[in-house]
C-alpha cells in the first residue's frame, strides 16, 4: 500500500464531519439542509465505528453490525423528519427553520 | 462468549415485550381492516388489556426469578432494575391511554388507530431500554421510542402548533442521538465491545493506559446525548415547544414514560460505564474517577437544570409550557442521586419517579379537562375552578404541592430522600441549590392555586370530567396522599422486591 493512513487519521475527519454537520443543523435556515446535515454527524459517527472495527485497540466486526444499524436507523428518523416538515409545509408553506415561531416564548 | 442455539433460551421470560410487540401489530392490522367511520375507542381498550395483561406477567416474572435473566449475551436482560422500570412505564401508559380515550372523542386526531399503536411502540422502545445490557438494543430502543413520540407529538396534522412541535423535536432529537452515538462509538472504539460488563472492564484499562481524553469526550458527548431524553440543561430547549404542541396525553407521556426510560438509560450508560475508571495516578489506592471527577460535571448539569427551569417557569403563562420548565427542573432533582451515590440509590431514584408518575399524570388529567374546556392553555383557564368542580381544584392543588415538595404529599419524601443523601455527601453547594430552587418554584405552583381559589372565572358552570380522566385524577391524587403518609411502605417494597444487584456499599469511599 502506498498511502498508510492510520486511526488518528480516520478520527480527526470524523470529528471534522460531526463538527461541519453541527454548525450546518445549527445555523441553517431550509429545514431540507437542516436535516441533511444530522446525517452528516450520524455518518461521521459511522466512520468512526468503521475504522475502530479495523484498528481499535480491540478491533472485531462488531463496529460493522453496529454502522448498519446506525444507517437503518438514520434512515427511518430521516423518513419521519421528511413526513412531519411536509404536513408542516401544507400548513405553513414554508420550509425556513426561523419561521417556525408560532408558540411563543 | 459461547454461542448458544436461539432456541435454548427461556423466551417465556419476555413474555411483556412479546406482549406489547403482539398487541401493537394486532392493532395496526385491526385498524387496517376496520371501517373507516367505525368507532377506534375499542383499539384503545384492547392496547389497555395489552398493558395490564404485561403488566400481570412482569410481577410474575419478578416473583418466579432470583438470577437475572440474560439473552444472547446480555442483549435483552431481565433483571429487577428493568422489572422495576417496565412497571413503572407500563402503569404511565396505562394512565395515557386512559386520558387519551376521552381526549380523542373530540376529533383532533384523525388517525385514532395509529395513536394506540404508536403508543405501544413507544412503551416496547422504553422496556428494551430499561432491560438490556448492549450498546446496540439500548441504542435500537431509544430510537423505537425517540421516532414513535415524534409521530405521537406531530398526529395533530391540522393544527400548527403540533408540527412545528414534533419537526422542534425531530431536530433536536437528530442532533442528540448523533451526540450520543458518537460517544458509544468512542466507548465501542477504546473496548471493542458493545456489552456494558465487558465495557466497564476495559474502559478503566484503557483509562489507565493513557486514553484518558478519549472516555472522558465519550463521558461529554453521552451527558449531552442522553440530556435530550431526560430534558436537562444543554438539551433542554425542545421541552417548552414539544409540550405545548403535543396532544395533552402524549405530553404526559413524554414528562414521565419518556423521562423514566431516559434515566434508565443514564443509570446503564453513565453509572454502569463509567463507575469502573479508576484513577491509577493516585499513591492512595486509586480513587474512582466517576465519584472524583465525572460526578462534578453531572452535578453542575443538575444544578443548571434546576436554576434555569425553576427561573424560567416563573415567566411562562401557558400551562403546558409552564409543568415544561417544572419537569426541566424535576429531572435536576432527580440527577442528584446519580451524583450523591448511597446505598438507597435505587430506592431513591425509583421512588421519586413514581411520586412523579403520579403528580405528573395528575396534573396533566386536570390541565387536559380544564384547558380545552376553556379552548385556552392560559394560566387563566383555572381561574373560580375551585367553584366549577371542588373536586378537581382539591386535586390539582395536591399534585402542585406535590410538584413543589410540600410536606404529606409524596414529592415531599422523593425531593427529602434526595436532598437527605446530598447532605450526607457533604454536597452543601447541590443541596443548597436545590432548597433555593424549591423555594422558587413555590412561586408558580402557588400562582395556579391562586387562580384557582381565589380568581373568579369566566362562568360558574360545573365542570364535567370524562370517565377516564376522573379515573386517573382519583388515582393519582390517592395515592399522592397515601405514599406522603406512609412513604416507607413504598421504600420498604422496593428494597423487598427489587435487589438492584448493583453492589453501591462498596462504591462509596472509605470513612464515609
Amino acid at each position: 500500500m502506498i498511502f498508510d493512513v492510520s486511526l488518528p487519521l480516520y478520527l480527526l475527519i470524523a470529528l471534522i464531519l460531526f463538527c461541519v454537520g453541527l454548525y450546518g443543523a445549527l445555523t441553517k435556515r431550509n429545514a431540507i439542509v437542516v436535516l441533511l446535515s444530522i446525517e452528516l454527524m450520524l455518518n461521521a459517527v459511522n466512520i468512526n465505528l468503521v475504522a475502530f472495527a479495523k484498528y481499535g485497540l480491540y478491533a472485531s466486526l462488531t463496529g460493522q453490525v453496529f454502522t448498519l444499524f446506525t444507517m437503518t436507523v438514520a434512515a427511518a428518523e430521516v423518513a419521519v423528519g421528511i413526513a412531519i416538515l411536509i404536513s408542516l409545509y401544507r400548513n405553513r408553506d414554508t420550509v425556513n427553520v426561523d419561521e417556525m415561531d408560532t408558540m411563543k416564548r | 462468549m459461547d454461542v448458544k442455539d436461539i432456541f435454548s433460551y427461556d423466551w417465556s421470560y419476555l413474555l411483556p415485550e412479546f406482549i406489547i410487540l403482539g398487541f401493537a401489530t394486532l392493532l395496526s392490522l385491526i385498524d387496517l381492516f376496520m371501517g373507516k367511520r367505525a368507532n377506534r375507542a375499542v383499539l384503545g381498550w384492547l392496547a389497555l388489556l395489552g398493558v395490564v395483561l404485561a403488566g400481570g406477567f412482569v410481577i410474575s416474572n419478578m416473583q418466579e426469578l432470583d438470577e437475572p435473566i440474560s439473552y444472547m449475551a446480555d442483549m435483552l436482560r431481565v433483571d429487577d432494575f428493568g422489572n422495576a422500570f417496565k412497571l413503572l412505564f407500563l402503569g404511565g401508559v396505562a394512565f395515557t391511554l386512559l386520558l387519551s380515550l376521552s381526549y380523542l372523542k373530540s376529533g383532533e386526531v384523525r388517525h385514532q388507530g395509529e395513536y394506540y399503536y404508536l403508543l405501544l411502540t413507544g412503551l416496547l422502545g422504553a422496556m428494551v431500554m430499561a432491560s438490556s445490557a448492549d450498546l446496540l438494543t439500548l441504542f435500537v430502543g431509544l430510537e423505537l421510542l425517540s421516532l414513535s413520540s415524534y409521530v405521537l407529538v406531530g398526529l395533530r396534522k391540522k393544527v400548527l402548533a403540533s408540527n412545528e412541535a414534533s419537526f422542534k423535536y425531530v431536530v433536536s432529537g437528530g442532533i442528540a442521538t448523533a451526540f450520543t452515538l458518537f460517544g458509544m462509538s468512542y466507548i465501542y472504539g477504546l473496548t471493542g465491545t458493545t456489552n456494558l460488563y465487558e465495557i466497564t472492564q476495559r474502559l478503566s484499562e484503557a483509562y489507565a493506559s493513557g486514553f484518558g481524553f478519549l472516555v472522558l469526550l465519550a463521558f461529554a458527548c453521552l451527558v449531552v446525548g442522553l440530556g435530550f431524553k431526560i430534558s436537562t440543561v444543554p438539551n433542554h430547549m425542545w421541552a417548552p415547544d414539544v409540550y405545548q404542541g403535543a396532544p395533552t396525553p402524549v405530553t404526559a407521556f413524554l414528562t414521565t414514560v419518556s423521562k423514566a426510560a431516559g434515566f434508565a438509560l443514564v443509570f446503564r450508560l453513565l453509572l454502569v460505564a463509567f463507575i469502573g475508571l479508576f484513577n491509577p495516578d493516585q499513591v492512595s489506592g486509586g480513587g474512582r474517577v466517576f465519584l472524583e471527577e465525572l460526578s462534578v460535571y453531572l452535578s453542575i448539569v443538575a444544578a443548571l437544570s434546576m436554576i434555569i427551569g425553576n427561573t424560567m417557569a416563573l415567566r411562562q403563562t401557558n400551562v403546558k409550557r409552564m409543568m415544561a420548565y417544572s419537569g426541566i427542573a424535576q429531572a435536576g432533582y432527580l440527577l442528584v442521586p446519580f451524583v450523591t451515590l448511597t446505598s438507597l440509590f435505587f430506592e431513591q431514584v425509583m421512588f421519586y419517579l413514581f411520586a412523579y408518575l403520579l403528580m405528573g399524570f395528575g396534573a396533566f388529567a386536570v390541565i387536559m379537562v380544564v384547558t380545552r374546556e376553556q379552548q385556552t392553555e392560559d394560566l387563566k383557564a383555572f381561574a373560580g375552578l375551585y367553584h366549577r368542580s371542588p373536586f378537581a381544584a382539591v386535586a390539582m392543588s395536591i399534585f402542585l404541592l406535590s410538584l413543589a415538595g410540600i410536606p404529606v404529599t409524596a414529592g415531599f419524601f422523593g425531593k427529602f430522600y434526595i436532598f437527605w443523601s446530598a447532605i450526607w455527601h457533604e454536597n452543601y453547594w447541590l443541596s443548597a441549590i436545590m432548597i433555593a430552587t424549591s423555594v422558587v418554584s413555590y412561586y408558580y405552583y402557588f400562582g395556579i392555586i391562586r387562580q384557582m381559589y381565589m380568581r373568579p372565572g369566566s362562568t360558574e358552570a360545573r365542570l364535567v370530567f370524562p370517565t377516564g380522566a376522573a379515573a386517573v385524577v382519583a388515582v393519582t391524587a390517592g395515592l399522592t396522599v397515601l405514599f406522603g403518609i406512609v412513604p416507607g411502605a413504598a421504600i420498604d417494597y422496593i428494597h423487598a422486591n427489587f435487589n438492584s444487584g448493583f453492589d453501591f456499599g462498596s462504591m462509596l469511599t472509605p470513612g464515609r
